[in-house]
């Protein structure tokens, strides 16, 4: 087997007139490497693709792919037809009016498949994707997931050597994620193609041979997944304690990488002599510990501990305190949001299903769920924009089926987009939210200056919005929701597009803004990651709510009902997949190059794998116990009720 | 309802909007250009007269009458372009559109004239542009007919003394408003009111399509505003633009360009101006709730904006419509916006005579506005 890397990048740059996408990257991507480029929005992995790809030019440096330099039009033309690449965006390169199978052949007849052959393919393809059932369904009739997995399947068509995918598994959600991962891992080992594929999830990590991790357009670290964790030697001690504050504060000062995950306090603790919960107990001594964790890091904590030592890293602040002034009062002891049985049709379609919960003041409360779980129609029932079907519900002490203009003047809202108007000003945001909220002339000079601070615009107030960097415009927005000082934040995916470091901040502001300010914070997220930072989750599915709890009580629930997470790192761990699948483990999943199994007895199924995949002659190296993470948590909830739903059916 | 808070909300929002048109460089231009560049194009640029046409002539007579014939089509009319007695070639001259008229004389022309019988000539006209066609025919029909009745005239006073004795009629015409008849009085006030038309319904639903576009109406929809707080100031602050717009076009272009007096109220003038602006905006609300992009409001207002000119009466007058056109025509609120303009600008009239007009365009106006306005709260509903 060719042993030369099937890509291999040297100095590249690229520039959008002013904008520096990719300064000086170098990059090998071993021949049938899952490799992953990682990294948030505008760290220059789009850029990087395209011009592997071949069809976008680049200002320095040399890109060679199958060994031949990209370095023409012409030269890109000879390894098109070698080569498959699936753009960013959902179906993005498929036909919204063609079907399925209308879509393929259209791809097929383009890269000019024989006759023979495509049928061949098609049906194999279509087989694995489990898209054979909605062959003749118009592309623009499908999920998100089948949209990619179609994509995907176009992209394959051809059989090329080397396939190219941009961020696939954005907006998709977990279920269809994890099929996504699988059906990709799947034709690696059988057909022994390479595969370069972006993600900005930092938890998809572990689905990689290999990684890169991208910042502004650099490579901060790349190589096994197993080297990249042991960059940063150390460990990650999870407390529960209290009063959490004054712990966040204690540890701030100690320890560079310090979150608040709902109950717990999550502290990076690099290699040292003395064991890490200790160190850390020392740091907390006099305050009342109830419960220490210790696992191994992740690989967002060695990418913000590189971008800490890089010097990219950001201080952390402390909240500056609101000015005196008009403030909305609410019974402290009433939850500020109470949800009874919410209920909303489009027609005959139910988008919402008797969903019930409610949030305390103080509290930061997670609403997950995929794209069309029911999450967005909640919320803008919630605040009032549209009318529950069935059900009753409160929302800042008002009844919401007919005090809508109430609750508007007592919430806070930040959306997605970070709804701030690019062309205005700071101030000029600030000022015009501040007269749409009816802040007293008086109080919005102190507002203004408290927004400034709290965001750490200073000295960039009179800076138009659009030219402010993603990080800075989040917190923007988050100040402009706040002008009003309602005790009622509502977040509609608050941090989409923001890098891991300017997550990790605003989760801290969020964080101070409930324990200090008692403000009540309704927040939704697709990444499940971020579900760890909420105190309590409603996870939504299909317009219904199935699990309501806290992060750790969720995950012992799932634990108890399905078991733990197991895993298994041996010679060729797809055929060891395939071995476990057989033996009667059908959930065993292809991790990168690690087998992950639920086992409801850890120490029995231990031996029953090792022996099942020895049997088999596959040489076990290890077996080891991870903990659940939220996408686990999710994924078992959903296929749980998918089967129940199947059963009954 | 409280006042101070509607007060607020309306000022901060209109405020915002100006400074977002002040920055958007793109509509900025667009404006700018609408109320000067392009008035000034098109008021200097098309003009429906007739004006060196070139004229062939094949002379199979060579006499002083077929010479007096031949220059009685004069400038700045009809242009003299030289002789062509091949046929053929004359045809291909009609066809590349090198010569717009070819005149054919018979070699018995002057023969014919001094004998007293009649005689004829023949006249090829390119009318691939209309206008222009039928207007150098008719000139032609009326030189030729001129130059008969002149040779008639002669040869009854050449043979008899009765040359006084023929009935005749002369008419004294006094063109009154525009006194040179000229088109470059009517063309570009009419330019001006089709994009103070254009732009009335364009800017604002530009301005609430971007809040769709960039994402900014969902938080605007979770905040105390009412639709109609939301959409009033997006109509008032465009109504100003444009008023500064008109006074561009008035005072920078109209006036000293094209020397056109203004004649009326001027305070009426940008009253009824305001009015038409507010209500014409109804159309742009009204888009904004079907479409998604810019692009999507450019193709809306063309699409939308031919039929209202079409039916303004600009370009053909009610009168000469079928009877239910001129009718529907009373529904357009341009038709009655030009009739006020007009009468203000070039006739200098007031709301004593121009109630009618001002009735017409407040109670369309309304309409326009009310349909706008409901289809904007219902989207939100």
């Amino acid at each position: 087997m060719d042993s030369a890397p099937v890509v291999r990048i040297r100095g590249l740059v690229k520039n959008y007139k002013d904008v520096h996408a990719v300064r000086g990257l170098d990059l090998d991507v071993p021949r049938g490497s899952l490799f992953g480029l990682i990294g948030s929005d505008g760290a220059g992995k789009s850029s990087t693709m395209k011009t592997v790809a071949g069809v976008m030019g680049y200002d320095h440096g040399t890109v060679e792919v199958f060994g031949q330099a990209i370095d023409s039009e012409a030269a890109a033309e000879r390894i098109k037809l070698r080569l498959g690449f699936m753009p960013q965006g959902l179906g993005q390169n498929l036909y919204p009016d063609l079907s399925i199978e209308e879509n393929i052949d259209f791809f097929a007849r383009l890269r000019l498949v024989k006759a023979d052959d495509l049928v061949e393919r098609k049906e194999k393809l279509l087989r694995m994707t489990r898209l054979d059932k909605f062959r003749d369904r118009a592309m623009k009739n499908l999920s998100g997931g089948m949209k990619q997995k179609l994509g995907l399947v176009c992209t394959l068509i051809h059989e090329p050597e080397l396939i190219i995918l941009d961020e696939p598994t954005t907006g998709v959600d977990p279920v269809s994620r994890r099929d996504f991962w699988a059906i990709l891992a799947e034709l690696l080992a059988e057909k022994g193609i390479s595969a370069l594929v972006s993600t900005a999830y930092m938890d998809e990590a572990s689905r990689f041979h290999h990684a890169a991790l991208m910042h502004h357009g650099r490579i901060l670290a790349h190589g096994e997944i197993e080297e990249l964790i042991h960059l940063q030697p150390g460990t990650v001690v999870s407390v529960a304690v209290q009063p959490q504050l004054e712990a966040l504060n204690r540890l701030r000062s100690r320890f560079e990488q310090v979150v608040a995950l709902g109950n717990f306090l999550r502290v990076f603790v690099p290699a040292q002599d003395a064991s890490a919960d200790e160190v850390v107990k020392d740091v907390l001594s006099g305050l009342e510990v109830s419960e220490v964790q210790t696992d191994t890091p992740e690989l967002e904590d060695i990418y913000v501990g590189l971008l800490e030592s890089s010097g990219d890293g950001q201080a952390v602040r402390d909240l500056p305190s609101p000015p005196e002034g008009t403030v909305i009062h609410l019974d402290p002891d009433r939850p500020v949001i109470e949800a009874k049985n919410l209920v909303r049709d489009f027609g005959a379609f139910r988008a919402v299903d008797h969903v019930s919960f409610d949030v305390r003041p103080g509290e930061i409360f997670g609403l997950l769920g995929a794209n069309g779980a029911g999450k967005t129609t909640v919320i803008k029932m919630l605040t009032g924009i549209l009318r529950p079907s069935d059900g009753a519900g409160s929302v800042a002490g008002a009844d919401m089926r007919h005090s809508g203009s109430t609750i508007k003047k007592r919430i806070g809202y930040m959306s997605q987009a970070f709804s701030l108007y690019q062309d205005l000003t700071v101030v000029e945001n600030i000022r015009l939210y501040a007269g749409i909220y009816a802040v007293p002339p008086k109080e919005v000079e102190p507002r203004l200056r408290w927004i400034v601070d709290l965001a750490g615009l200073e000295g960039m107030e009179g800076a138009l919005t659009g030219s402010l960097p993603m990080g800075l415009r989040q917190r923007l927005a988050l100040g402009c929701a706040l002008v009003h000082r309602p005790p009622i934040l509502f977040l509609d995916e608050p941090t989409s597009g923001v890098d891991p470091m300017g997550r990790r901040e605003f989760w801290d502001v969020l964080f101070r803004l409930s324990r200090q300010e008692e403000v009540g914070l309704l927040v939704t997220t697709h990444y499940m990651v971020e579900a760890e930072y909420c105190d309590r989750i409603a996870l939504m599915h299909a317009g219904k709510v199935v699990a309501y709890d806290s992060p750790a009580g969720l995950k012992s629930d799932v634990e108890g009902r399905f078991g733990q997470l197991l895993e298994v790192r041996c010679e060729t761990p797809y055929k060891a997949q395939n071995v476990l699948r057989s033996g009667g483990f059908d959930d065993a999943t292809l991790h990168g190059r690690r087998v992950q199994v639920l086992a409801p007895d850890a120490e029995k199924v231990k031996t029953q794998v090792k022996s099942l995949l020895e049997r088999a002659g596959i040489p076990v190296h290890d077996i080891r116990r991870l903990p659940l993470t939220m996408e686990n948590v999710f994924v078992q909830n959903v296929l749980d009720l998918e089967h129940k739903a199947g059963m009954a059916a | 309802m409280n006042f101070r808070e509607v007060f607020q909300h309306m000022r901060v929002m209109t405020f915002k909007e100006l400074i977002q048109f002040r920055r958007d460089i793109f509509l900025l231009i667009v404006v700018v250009y609408a109320f000067s560049a392009d008035i000034y194009v098109a008021g200097s640029g098309i003009e429906m007269e007739l004006k060196q046409a070139a004229l062939t002539v094949a002379d199979y007579d060579q006499s002083p009458a077929s010479r007096d014939l031949i220059y009685s089509f004069r400038q700045p009319q009809f242009k003299y372009q030289g002789m062509e007695m091949n046929a053929d070639h004359a045809m291909d001259l009609l066809d590349a559109g090198k010569t717009m008229l070819y005149l054919e004389i018979p070699a018995d022309f002057n023969e014919a004239l001094l004998s007293g019988k009649p005689t004829q000539v023949q006249l090829f006209v390119d009318t691939s542009n209309s206008v222009l066609g039928s207007l150098a025919t008719s000139y032609a029909a009326q030189i030729v007919a001129g130059f008969g009745i002149q040779k008639a005239m002669e040869r009854l006073s050449v043979g008899g003394a009765m040359g006084g004795g023929l009935p005749m009629v002369n008419s004294a015409h006094r063109v009154w408003f525009n006194p040179n008849g000229s088109d470059r009085w009517f063309v570009p006030i009419n330019e001006m009111i089709t994009m103070i038309t254009m732009l009335s319904i364009m800017l604002p639903a530009a301005a609430m399509v971007r809040e769709k576009e960039r994402g900014t109406v969902e938080q605007l929809l979770v905040s105390p505003l009412t639709p109609l707080e939301i959409m009033l100031p997006k109509v008032l602050a465009m109504t100003f633009v444009i008023l500064i717009g008109v006074t561009l076009a008035v005072f920078g272009v109209l006036g000293p360009v094209f020397e056109i007096p203004f004649r009326g109220n001027m305070l009426l003038f940008y009253v009824l101006t305001a009015i038409y602006v507010f209500s014409t905006a109804g159309f742009g609300l009204a888009i904004s709730t079907v479409v998604n992009n810019l692009a999507q409001v450019g193709l809306m207002v063309i699409m939308l904006l031919s039929p209202m000119l079409l039916l303004s009466g600009a370009f053909v007058p009610p009168e000469a419509m079928p009877t239910a056109l001129g009718y529907l025509i009373l529904l357009s609120p341009m038709h009655h916006y030009i009739e006020i303009v007009m009468g203000i600008f070039l006739k200098g009239i007031g709301l004593d005579v121009l109630w009618p007009s001002v009735m017409g365009l407040l109670l369309v106006g309304t309409g326009v506005f009310a349909f706008g306005t409901w289809r904007f709260r219902r989207q939100f509903g």
